[in-house]
């Protein structure tokens, strides 16, 4: 039982947010993106979490089942038929001038980031706590 | 004296950081599908003395529900993230002065 293991948790959870930040802000950086290397309009994309049990070579020693962090399990294509919107001098408009634009809803994409962002911070706080009480476990030896 | 309280003092202390970590899990798992609060029941844990033994992880019961199965309540978690750290801090403060009187004994009164 170590209090090293709960860093070892919320570190994962600061990883999962930021995986999830990294995704949402590649999706509104991309929002008029109408060209992708696999053809047509960008894609949305989204982070899946699942838990994990935590270990690292040093706990084998001390493993046990108590723990579960989390890990991006998968990332997931939002399959929305895109966009259509009439420009026919775009260079990527078809026959009738309509273009395809990535279906997206910004107003979605930051509450999902304002989301992620605080669930970062409550990791953060979780640490900072921790770290709080194994310096209080030191201080019993002096 | 020394092994009764101390040993109560550290099994709590022990409990403590069992349960930040479980906290600590809660928090890390707030947006994951389908994952549900995890506890431990203090008070039984702490009565049955058993050193050495894991303490048994329930379900928390009582917290609602979100639509993708997962019932972690934040503000539960943040609550009992600073009520930990803070009991913490107190035991571990009657440990140290515990053993304090233990070396004045062996020195033979305060040391100056």
């Amino acid at each position: 039982m170590s209090l090293f293991s709960s860093i070892q948790v919320s570190a994962s959870g600061m990883a999962a947010q930021r995986t999830r930040a990294e995704l949402l802000v590649e999706n509104m950086a991309n929002a008029e993106t109408t060209r992708t290397p696999e053809g047509g309009p960008y894609k949305r994309k989204d982070a899946v979490f699942s838990s994990e049990t935590q270990s690292s070579p040093f706990s084998a020693l001390f493993q046990n089942e108590l723990a579960t962090g989390v890990t991006v399990a998968d990332i997931l294509q939002d399959n929305r038929p895109p966009e259509k919107r009439y420009l026919p001098g775009h260079p990527d408009a078809d026959a009738e001038g309509y273009v395809s634009f990535p279906a997206m809803n910004p107003a979605e994409d930051m509450v999902d980031l304002m989301n992620a962002t605080r669930s970062y911070q409550a990791n953060v706080a979780a640490i900072s706590s921790v770290k709080d009480m194994i310096r209080s476990s030191i201080s019993i030896m002096s | 004296m020394l092994d009764q309280v101390t040993g109560s003092l550290e099994r709590y202390l022990d409990l403590l950081s069992a349960r930040q970590k479980l906290v600590a899990s809660n928090i890390a798992n707030a947006d994951t599908p389908g994952y549900q609060t995890q506890d431990i029941d203090f008070q039984s844990e702490f009565a049955s003395l058993a050193k050495g033994q894991q303490p048994l992880t329930v379900m928390s019961a009582g917290l609602a529900g979100k639509p993708d199965g997962n019932n972690v309540n934040l503000d539960r978690e943040a609550r009992l993230l600073a009520e930990n750290q803070m009991r913490f801090n107190l035991v571990s403060t009657l440990l140290r002065g515990n053993l304090k009187t233990v070396q004045e004994a062996i020195q033979g009164g305060p040391s100056s």
